[in-house]
């Protein structure tokens, strides 16, 4: 597949599409008519993951002050303008990840949207552990399977630098053992989302019609083989089938259309997506991807997932005094003040890819406001602390009000131990999924006390 | 400590093998005692191309060599492998991906492959005179795609495809486009992406079947080469004369001496001895400028290289066996590497052999990009090389590092790496865990943390002594590399843990209590021959998990 076709739209185009501010009227009626298109009334919910790992600076992370008059911390100081549509939520505890198979890396990470053991496996821990995939299906996956089929993709999941992959390298999970890889390239992701969108309408449709007999033949022969074999080899021809499936089905869906807020990307010239280096730049891409694709409805849940467990990327670009690697960095003892002040700005970076994001999402307009008032983002972690592998008091932090589902501009800490079972209860509950449980109700059952 | 219970097997094996050994009976009729019951396949699992396998794979069928599968969302990878059948999955982009490659490929060859169906040539060609050749092409590249002759169901429903497909152009009739959708999905064909097995025919609803000859092409193909089996193996399987483990030997020793088994035994060696690492680990968190002024990233492949140039020459030169490549006094260089490491001789870009100092170098044990990746950015790290051997080439996991551990020693320049760790043999809390590393990595401290050679540490003397505890059998005190080289080199330990590593790298799996039998086996071949790596490699053909299979039970599918 090209990953370098090109639009021909100027960049201004572009930026008056998603960063710009000049969004004028006939573009919002143009707005509204697409998604009258789409047969909602109220705005969509959109649900999108922020992943980093390695625990956080738990001093420099947490705010000071009462639940409604607080002052951000240094690391999250980069979020001060976007403050009123926090919520920092203290208190809460990744218990499942303190159970089961894998090290304290395989589980915080594995365990971070499905909040349920891990399945054992051969995937090498620390000290001879080992684990399997996760255990059960993740938050965003279940979002995707009650919001996902008005869209043409049902999630959307993206990398940055996401090395490896084992169970450290993946949170999205369609099942037990079924884990969703991200995308780390912005290019081909692009080509994947819009490829259609940008191309020769005529070549598209006769490319479809082919498609559509090719995977009809391609499906036929996976069930048929499917009904073929043992139990396990089966899952997966059925899995493998139903990815067909989807594809095939997305055929029927017809090409997404620019207008409005939907409007191509500029990407600039191709960088290397695997260059810690790059990072800037290619987390930026893929933020403006994800913008892009809520901005167009061709998804509504998205993951953006930043490096990966452990990971030991070198942020010199951050400042060019850290010479090791973050995972390195984490591990240092809290008296260490150098590393520690390191640790603080690599995190602070990453609130400030975050605020990036809600700039960009506050940019789209839908309805009388824009696209994040009806996101709730969910910024999570594989630990609470690098240096202890603590997945207590965990540095969770929501942003958007999921439509004014959440009451935002908080700063509500929970008392004893409270499972981050019931984070993911609350978030599927602001997404209009009635349930009390999810993952190992072991863990805990119900909402969150007052997020709403 | 744990040792792992599959060590232990191999290990318990030996007994057995000298047993047999002293009965003056022609040892190849003997079988280890674990072989007396019925067959044991263990699981056979079906195993999805990686990506290694794709690239490969698509080069021998379509001589493309673009390596699609590049851009496919890298393998899952466990127990130290990419090829781990437990661990691969296809996610939904993995899908699309095979969905984009197959229409790229087809794209591509379709103008080559039409001049296989003459009679759909020119503008008169039409379904009456064209469908003949569509057939034989089908039958023709659907066997090697699918490494096996197509059913007749297949055959029609690809015809089908075909002259859906050829109405599907741009001209009232297309073959061309037939051709190339007929090539899309058999490139997206479970049966292609997956090496799907039954194993024989099976009336007696038997729980163990013996594999095809088509089936046993293809484990012989993708162990040996990482690919599909050649015109030969197709014409073994062809006359059904891949079923007895002779005429599996025959064709294995043929494969065996040829450059595409040198580039999977490299695949294999990359991914054990971890030298994928050394370019993304050491660039990511470089080396200390200071310190180390001559270290620059353009090292690190030559640094790979050099591991990976020296195991190949050793083993297909050299007939090498385990032994060898722990105690070499060669290795391999280039121009570029031997200045970075101050040797005279290579001229150019080609690696050729050099002779070492054989007090000081001991094989691969002493090369410059493990030895670095087993550093740190401005010194050498005892523990990490200590652990490397640990693990990795005795095949033990140390225990967990506790929660909190204390900041290591800033780097010191009044005292050497030795003297900064030696609390952990001081402090009982870490000496527990840290003797089973430590005192191995200690053996190394003659090589700098980019693996250079280095009399002494910030001029003062090195104590380059260390002791092996808690191996099976080479326990005691020794010094220097090259001591614990030759420690390492003899072990039995070691050796059975290159055997069991070669056990998952070839079988896509790890070892199960089924295996008592073909582990026994591959121990008892691979000694037999002096431990000899080929003969090891050739071993793995002649297992019971090599040529059987678990049945399908009728009640188990649907």
């Amino acid at each position: 597949m090209s990953q370098h076709k090109r639009h021909h739209l100027s960049r201004r185009t572009i930026l008056r599409g998603l960063g710009g501010v000049a969004i004028s009227l006939p573009l919002l009626n143009a707005m509204r008519g697409r998604r009258a298109r789409a047969g909602e009334g109220d705005p969509p919910k959109r649900l999108l993951i922020m992943y980093t790992p390695n625990g956080t600076i738990a001093k420099n992370f947490w705010p000071t002050g009462s639940e409604t008059d607080f002052s951000l911390s240094p690391i999250l100081a980069p979020l001060e303008a976007h403050k009123q549509d926090l919520l920092v939520l203290g208190g809460i505890d990744m218990l499942s990840s303190l159970s089961g198979p894998g090290d304290a890396h395989q589980k915080g990470t594995g365990q971070c949207l499905t909040a349920t053991e891990l399945l054992e496996g051969d995937f090498p821990g620390d000290a001879g552990l080992s684990a399997g995939w996760a255990g059960g299906i993740s938050l965003d996956q279940e979002v995707a399977n009650h919001v996902g089929q008005a869209t043409p993709f049902a999630s959307l999941e993206l990398g940055v630098a996401v090395q490896g992959s084992d169970v450290g390298s993946r949170i999205n999970y369609r099942s037990a053992g079924q884990p969703l890889p991200p995308e780390n390239s912005p290019y081909a992701a692009y080509e994947r989302l819009f490829g259609d969108a940008i191309a020769d309408p005529m070549a598209v449709e006769r490319r479809a019609a082919r498609q559509r007999a090719v995977l009809d033949s391609v499906a036929d022969e996976h069930r048929a083989l499917r009904d073929r074999l043992g139990v396990e080899d089966r899952e997966k021809l059925h899995n493998h089938l139903i990815a067909i499936e989807d594809i095939r089905t997305r055929l029927d869906q017809g090409v997404i259309k620019f207008d409005g807020a939907c409007q191509p990307l500029e990407q600039g010239a191709y960088i290397d997506p695997e260059v810690v280096a790059n990072m800037p730049v290619i987390g930026a891409l893929q933020m403006d991807l994800m913008a892009m694709a809520f901005a167009c409805d061709i998804t509504r849940v998205g993951t953006i997932m930043w490096t990966r467990s452990a990971a030991n990327h070198v942020f010199s670009f951050v400042d060019p005094m850290i010479v090791e690697g973050h995972h390195s960095l984490a591990h240092k003892g809290d008296q260490d003040t150098v590393k520690i002040a390191q640790n603080t700005l690599v995190s602070a970076w990453y609130a400030e890819q975050l605020a990036y994001l809600i700039t960009r999402l506050k940019a789209i307009p839908e309805g009388d406001g824009t696209v994040f008032d009806n996101t709730v983002i969910l910024w999570t972690n594989e630990q609470a602390k690098g240096n202890n592998h603590s997945r207590h008091d965990m540095p969770y932090l929501l942003a958007g009000s999921a439509g004014g589902y959440f009451k935002t501009g908080r700063y509500i800490t929970q008392d004893g131990d409270v499972g981050h079972n019931k984070l993911m209860v609350s978030l599927l509950n602001a997404m209009g999924i009635e349930t009390e449980t999810f993952g190992n109700p072991e863990f805990g059952t119900g909402p969150l006390p007052g997020l709403v | 400590m744990r040792i792992n219970a599959h060590i232990l097997f191999g290990l318990m094996a030996l007994p057995a093998a000298a047993l047999a050994a002293c009965e003056a009976e022609p040892a190849t009729d003997i079988r280890p005692p674990s072989c007396a019951g019925s067959t044991q396949p263990g699981p056979t699992p079906i195993r999805r191309l990686t990506r290694v396998e794709y690239n490969n794979t698509v080069y021998q069928l379509l001589g493309d060599s673009s390596y699609p599968a590049n851009a496919f969302p890298p393998d899952e990878e466990a127990a130290g492998f990419d090829n781990q059948a437990a661990a691969l999955v296809v996610s939904p982009l993995l899908a699309e991906h095979y969905m984009g490659a197959a229409e790229e490929l087809a794209a591509t060859h379709t103008p080559a492959l039409i001049a296989q169906l003459p009679n759909c040539a020119g503008g008169g060609a039409n379904s009456d005179s064209c469908s003949g050749d569509a057939d034989a092409f089908i039958r023709s590249f659907g066997k090697r795609a699918y490494r096996r002759p197509l059913t007749e169901a297949e055959v029609d429903g690809h015809l089908a495809l075909f002259e859906q497909g050829a109405t599907l152009g741009e001209t009232d009739y297309a073959p061309e486009v037939g051709v190339e959708m007929v090539i899309q999905a058999m490139l997206q064909s479970p049966h292609f992406l997956y090496r799907v097995e039954f194993g024989m025919p099976n009336p007696d609803g038997n729980e163990v079947v013996p594999l095809t000859s088509y089936e046993v092409a293809s484990r012989l193909s993708y162990l040996l080469w990482n690919t599909m089996p050649d015109a030969t193996l197709f014409a073994a399987a062809d006359a059904d004369e891949l079923r007895t483990k002779a005429q599996i030997e025959q064709q294995a020793r043929r494969m065996m001496d040829t450059p595409r088994a040198r580039e999977a035994v490299k695949n294999f060696h990359r991914q054990w001895l971890q030298l994928g690492k050394i370019e993304p680990l050491i660039s990511a968190n470089g080396k200390n400028p200071e310190i180390y002024p001559d270290f620059n990233n353009g090292l690190l492949p030559l640094w790979r290289k050099e591991t990976e140039a020296f195991i190949d020459y050793a083993v297909f030169e050299e007939d090498a066996s385990v032994e060898t490549l722990f105690t070499a006094d060669y290795t391999m260089m280039n121009q570029a590497l031997a200045e970075f490491y101050g040797v005279e001789g290579p001229s150019g870009s080609e690696f050729v052999r050099v002779n070492r100092d054989p007090s000081k170098f001991a094989g691969f044990l002493t090369h410059a990009g493990l030895l670095a990746l087993y550093s740190k950015p401005d010194r050498s790290s005892p523990i990490h090389r200590g652990k490397f051997v640990r693990e990795t080439l005795l095949c033990q996991a140390p225990p967990p590092p506790p929660d909190i551990v204390p900041e290591p020693p800033s780097v010191d320049e009044s005292q050497t790496t030795r003297e900064q760790f030696a609390q952990h043999s001081a402090d009982p809390l870490c000496e527990g865990c840290h003797r089973l590393m430590d005192p191995i990595g200690l053996g190394f401290e003659h090589f700098d943390g980019i693996g250079r050679y280095r009399e002494t540490e910030w001029g003062l003397e090195i104590d380059a002594s260390g002791e092996l505890v808690e191996t099976l059998d080479i326990n005691g005190p020794y010094d220097g590399v090259v001591e614990l080289a030759t420690l390492l080199g003899r072990s039995e330990q070691v050796k059975n843990c290159v055997a069991t590593q070669w056990f998952r790298f070839g079988y896509g799996r790890v070892e199960t209590e089924d295996d008592a039998c073909s582990i026994d086996e591959i121990n008892e071949a691979f000694a037999a021959a002096d431990y000899d790596i080929k003969e090891l490699i050739i071993s793995l053909t002649q297992t019971d998990a090599f040529r059987y299979r678990r049945a399908v039970s009728a009640e188990e599918a649907s």
